[in-house]
């Protein structure tokens, strides 16, 4: 009787979303702590944290808070290859709306100084915020309207807004790129509370996308048009209603991420914010577990994968590889894990696993 | 009136290929009037010129699309070829041993993503992604930095201009003509649109496609060589790719593992427009071409009108895109329309109509949206040289460029003339280098003079030519300057051939070499006190 009980177990545990990540988190600092010294020291300053762990959640964030709205896109069988230009409109437009003097070619000398000035903002930062926010809202609900009403493929809608985006941002800036110099927004990307600021944003929209997916039957609508689109719709859930939904909180989560970025190295870079960050948002969904055809998922594993490519990422740092090099170690890890999530691979271990027990 | 109903309805797959082909000719035809520039046959041919890899990748792309699949990796394999070849050629490889290696490459790369579809079920887009970021990132393994091409084949390649008879002269080499990877994508053309409609593999390819994967089950069940076809159509993909990589490194000397960042988007819009749907089954190769125009033409649009930035390329694209595939799905519903069971007459009207519903919305929002760009896009008041900027706030009226100026003493024997305008004081400074180490500067007003030496001059012009100012790396870029941006004209003439390029700082879009010979030239003329 105490066999099998154990059996379940084990397999729980090794068949939850959450455990792949980790243990491949857990090998990567394993790694990291044989082979790069003082990677796990951690100094305090002023009250607040400082070290390569804190690094890795820190720069790991942008990366974190897309693969969080990724994670419903992709888990209602959809893709959304926007994030990134969706984040370089969002950069831009709160650049704007902090210092529109930038794109005035002439200014009265009472103006001129603001332009540099640290303390000044042209909006307040609430309303920098929040029309921000309300921009990138607007891009993924356009998204999410193609994909559901006009019934475009997701992969194909989101490409428009993909090519587009970029071109709107540097519309936004008038192709300049705005340095921002209003100290309090550095606060967003740069700022620390013991931990890094921008860790607590990652952690309120993962709270806001737990309670609206485990505390509504919002994420048990999403899993069921994830895994049968046509069969929820003949069940009476609102397929469409489910799926703008997921890819408009799926472009707030790329408007919190261009704030991030834009205020970590505060300028609005409108051709470099979130360049190929679309494909480190999928890469992190698919590290935490969610089959790219929809259906179940974790927000949680997501949140971990992001963490897996940033421990890489710094892993490698660390041995002197180049930032650009790295990306060809992506697309190696990359199709290794979609290999061992794969149908023909698990089939595979399953019988060698049978045949051992036989 | 019913005839013409008839006529379409009977031909209605080739609607989006009229109507690309229409678009493309409305295009050019609006063009044609409003900039006389534009009629010239040279510029029509440059459009080609300029886009050939685009057009040998948008030839793969379709047969990927064909299959319903997808392949984000062309860039990525464009870039790589074009960094290894470069980097080989550094070693004293042989051009040719190059071109095929290079070929045998990208052909295996493509057999690669293309196995791991077919057989491992991975996702096309997915797979091609995880190439595309293989291959960018091996660049970076191979060289960090841009690596310039010397080799002589690539120069033969890239500058043997192929004459068309009876509009050029043949003595004097000018006139009309055409490049050698412009024949070569042609001849491609030809070949694969044989291989689309008139071979097994090409029925297969199209038997593959559309209707949401059923048809791939069909096939199978048909019996047809499914994962074997759709193998071979990454594998020829690759071989575009690199092909197109190849073309891309002879049109500018170089490689480096940024180049061609975003195509593979304008490749897949490229197909889009010519008509082939992103579901698969449905296009053809040859409406390819006319997408590859589209996008060609709007390029030189923007360019000839001037004050629109170069980023309204894109967002042009995308909005046709948009339509194109607003077009396909409509005809696909129409399809189903067709072909799909009977339903009752008041289940489909109200079907009819909440679809005629969105689709009226979509129109509207397209309408409004167009509108809104027009109004943003109108050209400010005053800015009549087409250059103007930012309209508002503007203390100072840019004034027009005189390359009147430039030109005079050109002719005079001047061996370098440097033109800068804008600025926040609007300022219009042209300045020229002579021989003898004589420099002028005439900035509207006053006039200055320097005198350098003629060594000075020689090693100006000789460190010019050595950061490739007469290679195709220095190409002219224009978008409208921002308050604090100029605009420049430089002129060079250094043993026997001359050379204009103009460019906008300010921007990403000009040569970043370009901006090394601009502050060479700026370290040697005086300056005028008024201007910083």
């Amino acid at each position: 009787m105490k066999q099998p009980r154990f059996a379940l177990t084990r397999r729980k545990l090794v068949e939850s979303k959450l455990f792949f990540p980790l243990v491949v988190l857990a090998l990567i600092l394993l790694f990291d702590l044989l082979f790069v010294r003082g990677f796990f020291s951690i100094q305090t300053r002023d009250g607040n944290l400082y070290g390569s762990l804190i690094d890795i959640v820190r720069n790991g964030s942008t990366v974190a808070l897309l693969a969080i709205g990724m994670t419903l896109v992709i888990a209602t069988g959809g893709v959304d290859l926007s994030v990134g230009a969706v984040m370089a409109i969002a950069a831009s437009v709160a650049a704007v709306l902090m210092n529109p003097y930038v794109l005035a070619r002439e200014l009265p000398p009472n103006l001129m100084s603001l332009i540099n000035d640290p303390t000044f903002t042209f909006q307040p930062l609430w309303i920098v915020i929040g029309v921000t926010l309300l921009v990138a809202i607007i891009c993924g609900l356009w998204n999410g309207l193609l994909v559901a009403y006009v019934r475009i493929q997701p992969m194909v809608a989101t490409l428009i807004l993909m090519i587009a985006g970029r071109g709107i941002a540097q519309l936004i800036t008038n192709g300049v790129r705005i340095q921002i110099f209003y100290e309090r927004y550095s606060f967003i990307g740069q700022g620390w509370v013991v931990l890094p600021f921008s860790l607590y944003l990652v952690i309120l929209v993962y709270a806001l996308a737990w309670l609206l997916n485990r505390k509504t039957s919002i994420g048990l609508f999403i899993e069921s048009v994830g895994i049968n689109s046509r069969a929820s719709f003949f069940s009476g859930i609102g397929e469409k209603r489910v799926k703008v939904l997921a890819y408009t909180f799926c472009g707030l989560c790329a408007g919190i991420a261009g704030l991030v970025a834009s205020s970590n190295i505060m300028t609005s870079d409108a051709f470099n914010i979130g360049m190929t960050l679309e494909l480190d948002a999928i890469l992190a969904v698919v590290i935490g577990g969610t089959l790219m055809s929809g259906g179940r998922f974790s927000l949680l594993a997501s949140i971990v994968g992001a963490w897996v490519i940033q421990a890489i990422t710094q892993s490698m740092y660390a041995f002197g590889v180049p930032a650009f090099a790295l990306q060809a170690i992506k697309g190696v890890v990359v199709i290794l894990v979609i290999l061992l999530y794969s149908e023909q691979v698990r089939g595979l271990l399953r019988r060698v696993s049978v045949q051992k027990e036989a | 009136m019913r005839k013409i109903g008839s006529l379409l309805s009977r031909n209605q797959r080739f609607i989006p290929l009229a109507a690309t082909a229409l678009l493309a000719i409305i295009a050019y035809g609006v063009g044609a009037i409003l900039y006389p520039g534009m009629r010239d046959l040279q510029v029509f041919l440059n459009i080609f010129r300029n886009n050939v890899y685009l057009l040998i990748s948008a030839i793969g792309m379709t047969f990927v699309i064909l299959t319903g699949g997808i392949d984000l990796s062309v860039s990525g394999v464009m870039a790589l070829t074009a960094v290894a070849s470069a980097a080989l050629l550094r070693e004293g490889w042989n051009g040719w041993a190059v071109i095929l290696l290079m070929l045998a490459m990208g052909m295996a790369l493509g057999a690669t993503m293309g196995g791991f579809i077919a057989y491992l079920r991975v996702q096309p887009f997915i797979a091609t992604l995880a190439g595309m970021w293989f291959a960018r990132g091996m660049c970076f393994f191979i060289s960090d930095d841009a690596i310039a091409i010397d080799a002589r084949m690539w120069r033969i390649l890239g500058q043997t201009r192929i004459l068309i008879p009876g509009l050029a002269d043949p003595h004097t080499q000018t006139g009309k003509f055409v490049s050698i990877f412009m024949v070569v994508s042609f001849l491609l053309l030809v070949v694969a649109i044989f291989l689309a409609h008139l071979t097994r593999f090409g029925r297969t390819v199209y038997a593959i496609g559309g209707n949401e994967g059923r048809n791939e089950q069909s096939a199978r069940l048909m019996g047809l060589p499914v994962n074997k076809t759709k193998v071979l159509v990454y594998t020829l993909n690759g071989f575009c790719s690199a092909l197109a990589g190849i073309a891309l490194s002879v049109f500018v000397l170089s490689g480096h593992g940024l180049y061609a960042n975003g195509t593979e988007l304008e490749v897949i819009a490229s197909v889009v427009m010519g008509g082939t749907a992103l579901s698969g089954g449905v296009g053809y190769v040859f409406g390819t071409l006319f997408g590859v125009l589209i996008l060609g033409i709007t390029q030189t649009l923007i360019q000839f009108n001037g004050s629109l930035s170069s980023w309204w390329t894109r967002i042009v694209i995308g909005a046709l895109t948009l339509m194109f595939i607003g077009v396909q799905s409509l005809l696909a519903a129409r399809r189903r329309r067709r072909g799909g069971v009977k339903v009752t007459d008041a289940a489909a009207r109200a079907a009819t109509r909440k679809r005629r519903q969105v689709y009226g919305g979509i129109a509207v929002a397209l309408v409004l949206a167009g509108l809104a760009i027009a109004l943003i896009a109108k050209p400010p008041q005053g800015g009549l040289g087409g250059n103007a900027a930012t309209p508002k706030s503007s203390a100072c009226q840019l004034r027009l460029f005189r390359q009147e100026l430039a030109a005079e003493a050109m002719q005079a024997g001047a061996v370098i003339t440097y033109e800068r305008n804008g600025g926040p004081d609007c300022i219009d400074e042209v300045y020229a280098i002579f021989p003898d180490g004589r420099i002028t500067g005439d900035d509207g007003e006053s006039k200055i003079e320097k005198q350098a030496t003629a060594e000075e001059v020689e090693l100006l012009l000789a460190g010019i030519d050595g950061l490739g100012w007469f290679t195709d790396e220095m190409y002219n870029t224009w978008h409208t300057p921002c308050g604090q941006c100029y605009g420049y004209y430089l002129t060079v003439s250094y043993r026997g051939t001359e050379k204009t390029v103009q460019g906008v700082d300010g921007g990403t879009d000009a040569p970043a070499d370009y901006w090394q010979v601009v502050s060479l030239v700026k370290g040697l003329v005086p300056r005028f006190t008024a201007t910083p």
